[in-house]
């Protein structure tokens, strides 16, 4: 596997001031659908902005496949796409004058543009819309516009900020139907952030948690999952809680045990929750233990965040707090 | 690669086209204005006799500094769009498309060429109604139109440099009346630089405005060209220097 994108400790400083980014690494591979998660303000727009070339960094370096960022950036932007966290169509147009202007700056052959066009808006069904006016358009299908935009010259990367931020449920599903479907089709990369747990969890190959500008953890989502040891299961039984605990004890897999809050069961941390229960339910069967409830309790991306980070990501800065902040420092500068 | 800026830069232009073919209440509520110089100031102050002016009518005299006042309302609003568009991820997005900064700056300055044209156009045809007579000789109206956007691509990258400086759309609002007016005053546009005090007839050789009026003047009014070759100097030397300075300060709208 090669890897498509290379950053060597970025730093991004605004004012002199607030670190945005504060020592950057890591490597995209080539085919992989690459997530940054973490809360807003963290460094992942900025990251995202640098690496697309709107902004130079403070310090460290970056290539796109294998093209400087600031010494190439004319090369390194004909090589992606980009759908940034603002709805940025333009609204005014109809959809099908929003790709002609893109695929003209993007030097789209003049012969091949109602082709290119055409496909791409069907590729993510707006095809019977291209004639409407986009201020007609629901939030999601000018997202769904705007990443036809993003894919108007076969770009190899595709940077995606916060790709399905504002859209509800089903909103979210259909853009990622119209992503994974276009993935089959041309050979890309994508580079995307998100604050949304599920989403990281579902769709990324792998997932960088990044926090105050730092990344804190790099992996599969299970792998990350994996590696927080935050397995267990829970016994509820009639018998008591210490000697339940006893028995459990005596597992060698068995890392702690705790009582359960409500006093009502004992949970012991494991490192495979599928393995452990097993012995678990034949260790009680041989000290005739009368198991009432059985569950198991594997570790979600937020208890990975937690572990971390130190702190859960919920409790952090909503996107629009985040966007307030931002404005206030635009004013500052 | 010369061709290729140039595609770029007529890309946004067709944009802009587009944008006034989708929605033109801007063009006709910005027609309000003027018309009222023309069609209300200009003939009471006609009748007062107090602005002397040879050979032509005072409406006649003040249509081509009211056309001139209201294509540069039009164009410092440029900077505002830039920032508008920096709020909603359009700027970010241009700045992502393989396209140099300066092809950006000379796209966003011509548009407000184009729209100042459309604006012009709808203002003569309202003052060829109220009485005013245009010389409608296409080579001289050619010069005009090059005049036009010439001066609309300046206040146009005037505006993206303050625009870079400011950074926030509260902040801009107050600008544009406060650049634009004195300017107005200051000039030409509505009464002749002889007529001026000493210390306003220095403001008024210095203001581009005033060369701006004159030219239009000279080309749809008067006819006498003697002017000319010195408007379009000064235009042009206008021109490139803000193009030039929006250039480099563009990119710090985003930062």
């Amino acid at each position: 596997m090669n890897s498509v994108i290379s950053v060597k400790n970025l730093v991004k400083v605004y004012d002199k001031v607030v670190r945005a980014l504060n020592g950057i690494s890591l490597e995209v591979q080539e085919g992989e659908i690459f997530g940054l998660l973490g809360p807003n303000g963290a460094g992942k727009t900025t990251l995202v902005r640098i690496l697309t070339t709107q902004i130079p960094p403070t310090g460290g370096e970056a290539f796109i496949l294998g093209k400087n960022i600031i010494e190439e950036a004319d090369k390194v932007r004909e090589l992606i796409g980009y759908v940034p966290q603002e709805i940025s169509v333009m609204t005014d147009l109809t959809g099908y004058e929003n790709m002609l202007f893109y695929s003209k700056l993007y030097d789209v052959p003049s012969s091949e543009r109602k082709r290119r066009i055409e496909n791409a808006l069907n590729l993510v069904g707006l095809l019977d819309k291209a004639n409407v006016v986009v201020k007609n358009y629901s939030g999601g299908m000018m997202r769904r516009l705007e990443i036809a935009q993003a894919i108007i010259n076969y770009p190899k990367i595709l940077f995606l900020d916060e790709p399905t931020i504002g859209l509800d449920p089903s909103g979210r599903k259909a853009i990622w139907s119209y992503l994974s479907q276009l993935m089959e089709e041309h050979e890309m990369t994508i580079l995307m952030t998100t604050h949304y747990m599920d989403e990281a969890d579902m769709v990324t190959d792998r997932l960088a948690i990044i926090n105050f500008g730092k990344i804190v953890a790099v992996g599969t989502p299970s792998e990350l999952k994996k590696s927080t040891k935050l397995e267990s299961v829970t016994i509820v039984s009639k018998l008591h809680s210490n000697e339940v605990k006893k028995i459990l004890s005596s597992l060698p897999f068995v890392k702690q045990v705790y009582d359960e809050e409500d006093g009502k069961g004992v949970t012991a941390y494991v490192e495979n929750a599928e393995e452990a229960v097993v012995e678990i339910i034949s260790l009680l069967k041989e000290n005739s233990v009368n198991v009432e409830s059985l569950s198991m309790n594997k570790p979600t991306l937020d208890d990975v965040f937690l572990a971390y980070a130190g702190t859960k990501l919920e409790e952090t800065t909503s996107a629009l707090e985040a966007r307030k902040i931002r404005r206030t420092m635009q004013r500052m500068r | 690669m010369l061709t290729n800026y140039v595609e770029k830069v007529l890309a946004m232009l067709e944009v802009e086209v587009r944008r006034i073919m989708h929605d033109r209440t801007e063009l006709y509520t910005r027609a309000v204005q003027p018309i009222l110089w023309i069609g209300v100031f200009a003939p009471v102050m006609e009748k007062l006799r107090v602005v002397p002016i040879p050979n032509v009518t005072y409406m006649e005299f003040i249509t081509p500094g009211v056309l001139v006042q209201s294509i540069t309302f039009v164009s410092i609003f440029y900077g505002l769009t830039v920032i508008w568009e920096r709020d909603l991820g359009v700027l970010n997005k241009l700045l992502v498309a393989p396209v140099s900064r300066s092809a950006l700056v000379i796209g966003k300055a011509l548009s407000a060429g184009v729209r100042g044209i459309f604006q012009s156009l709808i203002i003569i045809l309202l003052a060829e109604l109220l009485g005013v007579r245009i010389i409608l000789n296409p080579f001289y109206l050619l010069l005009a139109a090059f005049l036009v956007v010439m001066f609309c691509a300046a206040f146009a990258s005037l505006s993206i440099f303050i625009a870079s400086l400011l950074k926030t759309r509260e902040r801009f609002m107050g600008i544009g009346q406060a650049i634009t007016m004195p300017l107005f005053f200051a000039s030409n546009a509505i009464y002749p630089i002889a007529l001026m005090p000493n210390w306003l007839k220095a403001v008024a050789t210095v203001n581009p405005l005033s060369y701006a009026v004159e030219g239009l003047r000279a080309l749809m009014i008067t006819g006498d060209l003697a002017t000319v070759p010195l408007d379009f100097l000064v235009s042009f030397i206008f021109v490139a220097i803000t193009i030039v300075i929006a250039s480099q300060t563009f990119n710090r709208i985003i930062e």
